[in-house]
């Protein structure tokens, strides 16, 4: 390898070294005490074998419960996003003419809220019996609608779905509308002199170009979904019961118990199931780049 | 002439190392790290007296009670913790949630441990050394049911002596349009105390269960006692009793609520009456009377020895300033103090201190009343206390139909042999 060639790795050497260091050494370190009981009861640290994901994927644990309703937070937080996000962007990249700067602004003020801010607002917003969103429906007549947002397990999750939508929208549009502003507006004027309605061109212009910032943002909300911690903790704590625990609460937990042993194997699926969902989902949306 | 330039230069030399200690010391801040409640208004007031008097300032830092013992492992683990730290004392607590031989500081030859209470010394000691300063009304501080004797004379109730009874009167509440109790679901841990509370009450159905229970000889599952309870529990929510908030309604609104009558009773210290005086001068602590917690038709006043603790951080390089801080709480004069300035706290467990309680009669008279005593379960019981929090998610889950009442004891069950065998108890490792 000549000297310029060595180049560049001698300037990547520093950050990549740091990486290794506080990120890949520790993590294989994780993954293995795993394996092992390490907890906070005794100093010694023995190995146990797969002890720890036994208990985890039986079935009279909980844990299950916390995969579940991660998928349901993944799933829904991802769909809502995106589908919000790109109607929000559309209107903001085309539809809207006046104020469009000020529109892009509000909505995009709540990604820039700390968390724990947002979640203790909406814990007062969402209070059944003092809340404002109980007390305006209630003062509409429409009683029926005011419900115990955060306090009923076959809601809550909704409830929290709902808040965390609210907040990231703002921070999906960004990029979708990025995206939108690539496309060159030639296509749309040869599709509308070739007779192409709004649908025909959103269906086959806008949505193959914006393909690269979809995945981009498809990926970051399942990255984010499967991570949830901080809005999950601060609105419910996982409550009511267990009605709104995550794999990330449950890791909490298993720490707060002082059983690191088996909050690191958790956390080690976590990884996987990470990896695995960021690999499938670049792999099954990309496509040839679509050419003019 | 020499000589008394030497000595003149000696002595402001001395004066000026007392002054740099001085400095030293002035310049020392403790940080004390307790849950919320555990740290009253009357003690940060001594704060302010002992720090103008040593120069030692103390950073009270208050974590909300959902957070705190997660706070106080990690920090404890990590070897960043306070120079004092709070805690529940309870032998078992002690050994397992605070490691207390590795982690805080022998205050056996302290100054005030001759004047401990035994019954409380003893849950904070650990192999024959003491560890902690319990600064907590806890021989008299006992969680029972507190009722508005105005409410209860114009609707023509008494205090109730079984579980029948206290279900009448809050049916007769509920058809009056009253809010028969006021239970706290959202702090995720007052809704807990009707359970273990109740430990007097299940060792006199069974007779040396607690220690059947530390010798894994016997389970939470399948005791019809605390089964009974728990359906009692069950059944006084279902009616509407906890009121229709109840899984967000917080602690701190207790005194507010029952002051304005818009609950009738509040499971709360014995000292809560005097709470609410304070905060609402205008309703009187005679407003309230007091009686047992009436499931599973217990009549036995719960004591529980422990109570919140101070301990002194093994790893903090002020140890001498923290103990002088404790030493400077303990005079007569300062705990006596604490006693007249802090509602909750009726009397401190000191002997030989000449401490002025502060009862009520009616409060006198209640203890009078209940010669019968016993522990609760959450000191009796090892490996109980630190799971607190998730018995009381568990109490949610069974209120609002995702678990079942037999689940629920299975779950402590369970958890109390994670932990025994994390700690390879030898109870559970035969």
């Amino acid at each position: 390898m000549n000297l310029q060639n060595r180049y560049p790795f001698y300037f990547v050497l520093p950050a990549l070294t740091l990486y290794i260091v506080f990120f890949i050494i520790p993590n294989l370190s994780g993954i293995g005490l795993s394996f092992t009981d390490w907890n906070s009861y005794r100093s010694e640290i023995n190995f146990t074998g797969l002890a720890n994901f036994e208990k985890i994927f039986s079935q009279n644990e909980a844990y299950l419960n916390y995969f579940s309703n991660t998928l349901v937070f993944t799933i829904s937080t991802s769909v809502l996003k995106l589908v919000l996000g790109l109607a929000l962007a559309l209107m903001l990249n085309q539809g809207v003419k006046r104020f469009v700067h000020l529109y892009r602004t509000m909505v995009y003020l709540p990604a820039v809220l700390p968390t724990l801010v947002v979640a203790l607002i909406f814990r007062s917003i969402l209070n059944p019996a003092t809340g404002l969103l109980n007390t305006f429906l209630r003062s509409i007549g429409a009683d029926a609608l005011a419900k115990p947002w955060l306090v009923d397990p076959s809601i809550a999750l909704w409830s929290v779905i709902g808040v965390d939508t609210w907040k990231g929208v703002g921070y999906i549009m960004v990029i979708l509308l990025a995206g939108l502003q690539t496309i060159p507006r030639e296509y749309y004027e040869a599709a509308e002199v070739d007779g192409a309605n709004a649908w025909s061109r959103l269906r086959h212009i806008t949505l193959p170009l914006l393909t690269p910032a979809v995945v981009v943002v498809t990926v970051l909300n399942i990255l984010y979904g499967l991570r949830v911690f901080d809005i999950i903790y601060a609105l419910t704590n996982g409550g009511p019961g267990y009605a709104t625990e995550v794999l990330a609460t449950g890791i909490f937990r298993a720490f707060s118990q002082g059983l690191y042993g088996l909050g690191t194997a958790i956390t080690s699926i976590q990884f996987v199931i990470l990896i695995v969902a960021g690999y499938l989902v670049i792999r099954l949306m990309q496509r040839e780049p679509v050419r003019a | 002439m020499k000589t008394r330039i030497l000595i003149a230069v000696l002595v402001m030399l001395m004066a000026a190392l007392g002054i740099i200690a001085t400095h030293a010391q002035e310049n020392v801040t403790l940080t004390y790290m307790a849950s919320q409640g555990w740290v009253f208004d009357a003690e940060m007031e001594l704060g302010q007296r002992f720090e103008e008097e040593t120069g030692i300032h103390i950073d009270y830092q208050i974590i909300p009670s959902d957070q705190y013992f997660t706070v106080l492992k990690t920090r404890l683990n990590s070897g960043e913790a306070p120079d004092i730290f709070g805690g529940q004392s309870g032998v078992s607590d002690l050994v397992i949630q605070y490691d207390v031989e590795k982690n805080a500081v022998d205050l056996s030859n302290e100054p005030w441990a001759s004047h401990f209470d035994p019954l409380v010394a003893a849950q904070a000691t650990v192999n024959g050394k003491l560890y902690g300063l319990t600064l907590w009304a806890t021989t008299a501080t006992t969680w029972v049911v507190n009722y508005n004797t105005a409410i209860f004379d114009e609707h023509g109730l008494s205090v109730p002596t079984t579980y029948d009874e206290f279900r009448a009167i809050c049916q007769t509440l509920l058809d009056a349009g009253i809010q028969p109790i006021y239970e706290p679901f959202a702090d995720g841990w007052h809704h807990v105390l009707w359970f273990p509370e109740l430990g007097p009450r299940y060792e006199q159905v069974t007779p040396g269960l607690a220690d059947a229970l530390n010798a894994n000889e016997a389970t939470f599952a399948g005791n019809e006692t605390m089964l009974t309870v728990l359906q009692q529990y069950q059944e006084l929510y279902d009616m509407g009793c906890m009121g229709q908030n109840a899984l967000s309604d917080t602690y701190s609104n207790a005194t507010s609520v029952l002051a304005n009558g818009d609950a009738a009773m509040i499971l709360a210290n014995l000292t809560f009456p005097q709470q609410v005086e304070a905060d609402y001068p205008e309703v009187s602590a005679d407003t309230f009377g007091q009686f047992v917690i009436p499931l599973a038709d217990n009549q036995i006043l719960n004591i529980n020895p422990a109570g919140p603790t101070k301990f002194i951080y093994s790893g903090s390089p002020h140890i001498e300033e923290a103990k002088q801080y404790f030493n400077f709480l303990t005079q007569p004069e300062n705990l006596q103090y604490l006693i007249d300035n802090t509602p909750s706290m009726q009397t401190l467990p000191f002997e030989g201190l000449d401490l002025q309680p502060k009862l009520l009669p009616k409060q006198e008279a209640f203890l009078n009343e209940h010669p019968d005593r016993g522990t609760v379960y959450q000191t009796a019981v090892t490996y109980v206390n630190p799971q607190w929090m998730d018995i009381g998610k568990d109490l949610t889950a069974m209120v609002t139909g995702a678990m079942q009442p037999e689940d629920v004891l299975q779950s402590i069950d369970k958890r109390r042999a994670d932990f025994a065998n994390a700690a390879q108890d030898p109870a559970w490792s035969n």
